[in-house]
């Protein structure tokens, strides 16, 4: 009895934000983001806010390339650090300023996406992942042996710091100028996602993953909409290299590491692949699980139980997570919520159509 | 130096052709391409490691040497229970998606890490060499643990050969590489024969572990497992998918290519560590066919 008035009451409330058209629910959430800020949050919940915006950007694009077209990258880090070390470069050695750096080593790391694309498309599937998985390794290897250029270990350093560009502000406001920056860095470049996804092209991607054959039987240019997607998404991971490492202040070799391409991976299956929402989703939960749940309710890292390193048993859970869902709900958390409305939706459209159907008779 | 390159790369090669062969195993029967083979390799040297140490203990020196062999096929058993229960978890109901293969392995060989991260930190642990004393071949002075891994890598080879071909669960692993409906159509078990197949494939790759870095670096760490990941990966692809000859021939030309290069290179010894990618990323980007023309098959 009450689960039934549960269910009906949750019914009713779903059917009601399905009603929302969904351009009005992602402006009403970047509303509510944008005004988070004003709610005195601490430094800690800024800063992780801060990296969970420019993780949202590095998870989007990383879905573009992997969702839709289906080329299995394991290597994204390797945009990353080119962003994060164009910028450096360009900051350091030739002194632009912050505002030029960015487009620029964006442009930098599209033609890096371009010159791995070509010799990538020649290979598929778990070929793929692998050749994307060693490049970045042998990139940070060549890093170390030619010390002389890029800094060795300790990589090159970036003395201008984000909120160093607003001279004149106390330290809050430059967190708070630092939040808005990345939330508008990612709220325009979810918007470009989503529209690229969704728009033709974004439907060629997905025939090319459906059945690749057929799409060029149909006359469609696969490998030019391969590269496409590659260098997309590509430009879009280096804008969020770029950004960290202005917020770091240095870019190093493990801009390049295997647990840079890790995170995406992850929260995009958390949330929903092949969706553009679904990792924006997944990162806000994982950095709230992460950052939050895993940090001040259960302080996994910080345990001394049975005199073990349990600091490393952070990345063993979210690993784990990820396996559970791809073996059990593969769909998805925002995804799979989506699918559900949808579903709903459907069937009260049909007891309407019912209804109507008892009245007449 | 010629001498040094062909007794070297003849003695690695065959230990890197065992390396890569649990790989090549397991994708041949079962079409997994079983990206956590690295992690089986690590923990075949931290069981190891650890095991010999308790055995120290406890075992006079004298015996040093059945100790090392007892410890390398308890190491093989474990590892191997290990590579099956991994299997039955996690590729077991996934099998023929690729995408969820290659992310469940990833994070299998992550979980891996992560665990031995737990367990033992950061710290190296140390892989003593299995037996002491040297042997001149060529005018070469081989350690005498580095030539017994060349001829227990021998060994496996011909027992593996044997096994597939002359028992009746090899057979029914070739049978199920030819033909999977087939095969399951003529009554053979499919799991079953999945799962003993993770575990021999894991059971190499932890023997591989111990030979090989016994003999390198003599320090294993929870993170060294990507290395011989992309390592098998570069032999099987060179050799030929699935293929147990082309397997061990790709692995010989991969040990006389890093010979090469560490001793014929100037400074060429800090690539080394780089070379399996690089090659991995040779060998796929300028001919992915692999060396002898094995097509590969993507797609059904």
């Amino acid at each position: 009895m009450v689960v039934k008035y549960f269910r009906k009451a949750y019914t009713r409330f779903a059917t009601y934000i399905y009603d929302i058209p969904p351009r009005m629910l992602a402006f009403l959430l970047i509303i509510i983001f944008a005004l988070l800020p004003v709610a005195q949050l601490d430094v800690y919940t800024l800063t992780l806010l801060a990296s969970a915006n420019v993780m949202a950007i590095f998870a989007a694009s990383w879905d573009l390339l992997v969702g839709r077209t289906g080329q299995i990258s394991l290597g994204h880090s390797v945009f990353y650090g080119a962003g994060a070390y164009g910028a450096a470069a360009l900051f350091q050695s030739f002194g632009w300023p912050f505002w030029m750096t960015i487009p620029v080593s964006i442009l930098i790391s599209a033609g890096i996406a371009l010159l791995i694309g070509f010799p990538c498309l020649r290979v598929k599937g778990p070929y793929l992942a692998l050749v994307t998985m060693s490049i970045p390794l042998v990139i940070a290897y060549f890093l170390s042996y030619f010390s002389e250029i890029s800094g060795g270990q300790h990589g090159l350093p970036l003395e201008g710091l984000l909120p160093e560009l607003f001279p004149g502000l106390a330290f809050a406001d430059k967190l708070k100028a630092n939040y808005y920056l990345t939330l508008s860095l990612m709220a325009i470049s979810a918007i470009i996602l989503y529209k690229i996804a969704n728009s033709k092209t974004g439907v060629t991607f997905v025939s090319i993953l459906d059945d690749e054959l057929a799409s060029k039987a149909c006359g469609i240019n696969v490998t030019k909409y391969k590269l496409m997607a590659f260098v997309i998404s590509g430009a879009f991971a280096s804008l969020a290299g770029c950004i960290t490492a202005y917020i770091y202040r240095s870019a190093t070799p493990p801009f390049f590491d295997l647990s840079i391409s890790i995170p995406p991976l992850v929260v995009t299956i958390l949330g929903g692949i092949g969706t553009i929402y679904g990792p924006l989703f997944g990162t806000y939960i994982y950095f709230f699980l992460d950052g939050y749940v895993l940090k001040k309710i259960i302080p996994v890292a910080s345990w001394q139980y049975f005199g073990l390193k349990w600091e490393y048993a952070k990345l063993l859970i979210f690993v784990v997570i990820v396996v559970i869902f791809i073996i059990k709900w593969p769909r998805g958390i925002a995804k799979g919520t989506v699918e559900k409305l949808e579903d709903l939706e459907e069937a009260r459209e049909i007891e309407e159509i019912e209804k109507k159907g008892d009245k007449t008779e | 130096m010629i001498d040094a390159i062909i007794v070297n790369g003849i003695i690695f090669g065959s230990m890197y052709a065992l390396l890569a062969l649990g790989f090549t195993l397991i994708y041949g029967v079962s079409g997994i391409v079983n990206l956590a083979h690295g992690a089986f390799f690590m923990i075949g040297t931290y069981i190891f490691s650890v095991l010999i140490n308790a055995f120290s203990l406890s075992i006079p020196a004298a015996w040093s040497n059945l100790t090392a062999l007892l410890t390398v096929i308890i190491t093989m058993i474990l590892t191997g229970i290990i590579g099956s229960i991994f299997y039955r978890l996690m590729l077991h109901q996934i099998v023929g998606d690729d995408l969820a293969i290659l992310v469940v392995s990833v994070c299998g060989g992550l979980i891996f890490q992560q665990l031995v991260f737990i367990i033992f930190g950061t710290l190296f642990v140390p892989v003593p060499s299995l037996m002491k004393g040297n042997t001149t071949i060529l005018n070469v002075r081989v350690p005498n643990g580095i030539l017994l891994g060349a001829i227990c890598s021998w060994l496996f080879f011909i027992a593996l050969w044997l096994f597939i071909t002359k028992t009746k669960n090899g057979k029914a692993m070739k049978a199920l590489s030819q033909d999977r409906e087939a095969a399951m159509l003529m009554g053979i078990n499919r799991e079953k024969t999945y799962m003993l197949t993770a575990a021999i494939s894991a059971g190499l790759a932890s023997i591989a572990g111990i030979l090989i870095v016994s003999s390198t670096t003599g320090q294993a760490r929870a993170d060294i497992w990507l290395q011989p990941l992309a390592l098998s990966f570069a032999i099987v692809i060179l050799g030929g998918l699935g293929s147990i000859k082309g397997t061990v021939i790709g692995g010989f030309i991969f040990g006389f290519a890093e010979k090469i290069v560490a001793y014929a290179v100037p400074e060429g010894g800090s690539m080394v560590p780089a070379m399996p990618f690089i090659i991995l990323l040779l060998v796929l980007i300028v001919r992915p066919k692999g060396i002898f023309g094995k097509r590969i098959e993507m797609e059904d």
